[in-house]
């Protein structure tokens, strides 16, 4: 290295070392104490006396956490396709050429903005089970099909349904689409019209050319939510335990992998366990992204590139 | 079946028209269902079938929220109070930071981008439990220093808007400085700073909703009452309440989203041009 | 830069004005969290009030606070304890056993607090591994509370109320009423309204779920009995038909409550429920109180489960004595029936001043008091693993009474689960216990 590369090193380091401090401290650190953790007995009040993988046979058999798991995994499996194609659906509407178009974007996007607790609280009353105002409006629908199908559908209760609580969440997910919408957005006006002119001629109805231009186009837009949607809905917690008023649903239907982290250190005051499952939850944020990379690698389409 | 004709247009143009309408009015009844609510005497809310619009409008109940809720204003400057120390932190630093990843040239720069980058897989409750000891260590629990002391030690998301907008500001504008013998935070400080102004501000602005919307930080490291901020003040509220007093807690929700909305409508243009960039590499 | 300034003005401003706190007259300030709202606060206020004004060298500041349990245990493991909380007796074993408390042996026999002075269950609640851990403020026992209209509407004499289990389930059919569709419409009684005390419940089969020790006792017949008799109702009654029926109660402290508008006739509460009747319910409501009926293979003494709040000393308090001082002070006769009085229960003292009962406005306080001494009064199941093993129940108990998951199935599911979570605790606690056991007998 000459004195000048040495000077510049020198120079770069000090630039980001307030990133290099907080790394160390708040990234690598908890990380390596986490591992060490999980293979202790710790409950903050005692030191930590190690145990060896005791903590991990554990989770193995703890059909909570397996339960933690699953909602997790389903709860992104479904969110993140209703939320992309909700997202991409309300773009592509904004980008057609009517009026108003700036009062519909602000429609679409305030509720993004809206802060989890405040969301969470609105819900829980959008979602109660005989005065809600979602199954108030339900009830248009589901009463139209009893009387013609002679069924006798009902709208559940929500949040106090084992097989339906996760589907309450999903719906005030869903609500905040428009922070993904306005990024689409962006993506769609990016597309050159002359591509739709160049359909157009060939003869490509709409739905053919948002198929063969605009998807193949938005990839890397999508690709870039779909990951940022990923690491959000894995470490979902706030909505749901508010929902649940500081709990995990009907028959821990509302339980994932944050909220069971969150009570074992916090509730039940096993430090260990809990440092044992945030390391399935990093584990597992690392296998998803890394397959959804690999997935994507293939199949995104930079443009020019 | 081609649609280049008139008719097609028109006839695709009306159908996106009408669901725009009917989005619309779902994406924003929730928000009407909460003021309605929150301005409904308490039986009202509860009648069946549900009243769409209170018979009068109790003001009454927003100030008898506040007070319900306890110290409130408290709670609105401990929030605004985060907010801004974390706003200044979080720019100061990521700006440095997305500086020296960005205007110099070392070695091995790119590959320790890298692993700021693969951080941001790693969500708060992954660390949070050694976190949680370390400020213990400390004896920080129960202040608020685990709540502002992190924003000054820069964001990776932060970190990496920033570096995308610091690269897209020509060579030659600095060249010429550095050529004069200028440091390179005079650099930093004198030209790309004022240029970076914008950027700055998005990120100002999404530190400033993150802060305000946290929830599950207050929630460990925050005892005292005095200290809440609104996020767990109001949770505080609703778990008092057992869900009972919906018109409060509507009011209270409302409150809380406010300044929120305010603050979006302030700086929409900022807003949405500052989302729209985060989708591009 | 402008907008900054004026933000830190503003913060200046709304935080001038909020911040004054009392006592900065040289007086030690005790600071006391209580969990209570309401009613209740006001009157514990008023017993603070009262000591404040009736010396000069401490002032107690009290402040609610959510989720106590674990927002105390969050203070202690930081550090930053309250000098007194007040916290319900089922957490003590798990406090205790994680050191978050002071032993109060000591100050407690400086201060001339004696066992005798109690009624026995109480005293016994705030005793863990041989020391002194809290006070008891304001008691209950659990009875059966029954609406008389809903009786006489349903042909059964309103003054009568159930002797035996069986007797309950005979007039249960007869209080449930179905609607043409075949949904629910009120029921005469379920386990899970309001489902408090499903911890609790074995001791009407003959015994708790917990020997005190090390093991769990859901393999044992009590338990076998409580599970498959909540088995009962999915089968009787439709799950879903119940959680229908449910989804419509309004909540707890409102007039929608269901016990206050006849969709439940016969349910288990505490002796507070009196309030809420004299706020929430319409003014001509009648109910009575009687003991929550046994099996008949099971006569004897009648059953109930006792539960207290109680006041400690978090490890790491900033001023024991002074927060003793205060203790002592509510443990006083005339500050305890002031509390209790006010609150309209019951005391945990065994000697009341004469007409406390009655001029008490609840009317069916005695039968409160019987129960409370009776022979066969449990004191509530406080186990180490205290939060685990209520999620853990609540959700079987969910599935079960959904009609999802067998008696057996569920009882041996959670026996399995939560017999390994206490195991984990006490192989914690042996490791320290010598030390522990050491220390806080130096302190007493």
């Amino acid at each position: 290295m000459t004195a000048r590369e040495k000077e510049r090193l020198r120079t770069g380091l000090l630039f980001i070392s307030p990133w290099l401090l907080g790394f160390a401290a708040l990234t690598l650190y908890p990380l390596l104490a986490s591992v060490w953790f999980s293979l202790c007995d710790y409950s903050v009040l005692t030191e930590p006396v190690f145990l060896g993988t005791e903590n991990y046979r554990e989770l193995w058999r703890d059909e909570v956490f397996w339960l933690a798991l699953r909602n997790t995994v389903v709860f992104a499996a479904v969110s993140i396709p209703l939320g992309t194609a909700l997202a991409i659906g309300l773009a592509v509407l904004l980008n057609q050429p009517v009026r108003g178009r700036g009062l519909y974007r602000t429609i679409f996007f305030l509720p993004s903005l809206v802060p989890a607790i405040s969301l969470a609280i609105l819900w829980q009353w959008l979602l109660n089970g005989s005065v809600g105002l979602v199954n108030e409006v339900l009830q248009w629908p589901l009463s139209l099909v009893n009387l013609v199908a002679g069924t006798s559908l009902r709208a559940p209760d929500w949040l106090n349904d084992p097989s339906w609580a996760l589907w309450g969440l999903v719906l005030t997910g869903l609500w905040g689409a428009g922070n993904a919408m306005v990024i689409y957005l962006a993506g769609l006006q990016e597309i050159p019209a002359e591509l739709y002119e160049a359909a157009e001629m060939d003869g490509a109805n709409a739905w053919q050319r948002f198929v063969n231009i605009t998807l193949p186009l938005l990839t890397p837009v999508i690709f870039f939510n779909v990951i940022m949607g990923l690491i959000g809905s894995l470490q979902t917690f706030a909505v749901p335990y508010i929902l649940t008023n500081g709990g995990d649903g009907p028959g821990r239907s509302l339980l994932f992998l944050a909220t069971y982290i969150y009570q074992s250190a916090f509730d039940y005051w096993n430090m260990g366990y809990a440092s044992a499952l945030a390391l399935v939850l990093f584990l597992l944020i690392l296998a998803l992204t890394l397959v959804v990379v690999r997935f994507g690698e293939k199949r995104v389409h930079y443009a020019g590139r | 079946m081609p649609d280049a004709d008139p008719i097609a247009r028109h006839r695709n143009r009306w159908f996106a028209v009408i669901l725009l309408v009917g989005f619309s009015i779902v994406f924003f009844l929730p928000f009407a269902w909460m003021v309605s609510t929150s301005l409904k005497p308490l039986n009202e809310t509860m009648s069946l079938p549900p009243r769409w619009l209170p018979s009068e409008p109790q003001w009454q109940n927003y100030p008898d929220a506040m007070r319900a809720m306890g110290p409130f204003w408290l709670y609105a400057r401990n929030s605004l109070m985060l907010a801004l120390l974390n706003v200044v932190g979080t720019v100061a630093s990521s700006a440095l930071v997305a500086y020296g990843f960005s205007r110099i040239e070392w070695r091995g720069r790119d590959s320790v981008f890298l692993l700021l980058l693969a951080t941001m897989m790693i969500p708060f409750p992954v660390v949070m439990v050694p976190v949680y000891t370390l400020f213990r260590e400390l004896g920080w629990i129960g202040t608020f220093k685990p709540l502002w002391v992190p924003a000054f030690l820069a964001g990776a998301f932060n970190v990496f808007l920033l570096r995308q907008f610091f690269l897209s500001i020509p060579k030659d504008l600095t060249e010429a400085a550095r050529m004069d013998g200028c440091g390179e935070f005079r650099i930093f400080w004198q030209i790309i700073l004022p240029l970076a102004k914008p950027a700055l501000l998005t990120v100002a602005l999404f530190q400033f909703m993150a802060t305000w919307n946290d929830f599950l930080g207050p929630l460990i490291f925050l005892v005292r009452q005095e200290q809440f901020t609104l996020a767990l003040g109001l949770q505080n509220f609703q778990s008092v309440q057992g869900g009972t007093a919906w018109h409060w807690l509507m009011a209270a929700s409302t409150l809380v989203v406010l300044p929120v909305v305010f603050l979006f409508f302030l700086t929409q243009r900022t807003f949405i041009r500052g989302i729209s960039t985060t989708g591009f590499k | 830069m402008p907008v900054f300034a004026a933000a830190l003005a503003l913060l200046h401003l709304i935080g001038g004005a909020a911040l004054a706190a009392p006592g900065g007259d040289g007086r030690v300030v005790v600071e006391y969290w209580e969990k209570w709202t309401g009613l209740e606060a006001d009157v514990m206020q008023g017993v603070v009030d009262d000591f404040n004004a009736s010396q000069d060298r401490i002032f107690v500041r009290m402040l609610t606070v959510s989720r106590m349990d674990q927002k105390m245990m969050l203070a202690t493991a930081g550090g930053v304890p309250p000098d007194i909380a007040g916290l319900w007796a089922m957490y003590l074993t798990s406090y205790v056993e994680n050191n978050a408390l002071m032993p109060l042996d000591k100050l407690a026999r400086e201060a001339g607090l004696h066992e005798d002075d109690y009624i026995p269950v109480f005293w016994q609640m705030c005793r863990q591994k041989g020391h002194l851990w809290a006070l008891p403020t304001t008691p209950t026992v659990t009875a059966l509370h029954w609406n008389k209209k809903m009786f006489r509407a349903a042909g059964l004499d309103p003054e009568q109320p159930p002797r035996t289990l069986e007797e309950l389930e005979e007039f249960n059919e007869r209080l449930t009423k179905r609607a043409a569709d075949g949904s629910l419409e009120q029921i005469g009684h379920m386990p899970q309204e309001p489902g408090w005390w499903t911890r609790d419940f074995s001791n009407w089969f003959g015994g708790p779920v917990w020997d005190g020790g090390g093991r769990l006792l859901l393999d044992q017949q009590p338990s076998i009995d409580h599970f498959r008799w909540a088995a009962t109702y999915p089968q009787r009654f439709g799950g879903d038909d119940m959680n229908r029926l449910r989804g419509a109660f309004g909540n707890f402290a409102s007039p929608q409550n269901p016990f206050f508008n006849g969709k439940v006739a016969m349910i288990v509460q505490g002796v507070w429920m009196n309030n809420f009747i004299r706020q929430y319910a319409e003014p001509d409501f009648e109910y009575g109180v009687a003991p929550f009926p046994t099996p008949a293979a099971r006569p004897g003494p009648p059953v109930s489960v006792a539960d207290c709040d109680v006041l400690v000393i978090p490890n790491g308090a900033r001023h024991p004595r002074e927060a003793m001082e205060f203790i002592a002070y509510t443990q006083t006769r005339a500050a305890m029936e002031k509390l209790c009085l006010g609150q309209k229960k019951f005391t945990p003292l065994r000697e009341v001043s004469p007409g406390f009962v009655e001029n008490h406005p609840h009317p069916y306080l005695q039968t409160f008091i019987d129960l409370a001494n009776s022979p066969n009064v449990r004191p509530i199941l406080a186990l180490p693993t205290v939060l685990q093993y209520s999620n853990d129940l609540a959700t079987y108990m969910n599935l079960l009474l959904l009609g999802r998951l067998g008696p057996d199935e569920a009882r041996a599911a959670l026996q399995e689960r939560q017999q390994r979570a206490l195991d984990q605790k006490t192989e914690r606690w042996n490791r320290v216990k010598d030390k522990r056991l050491a220390r806080w007998r130096a302190a007493s």
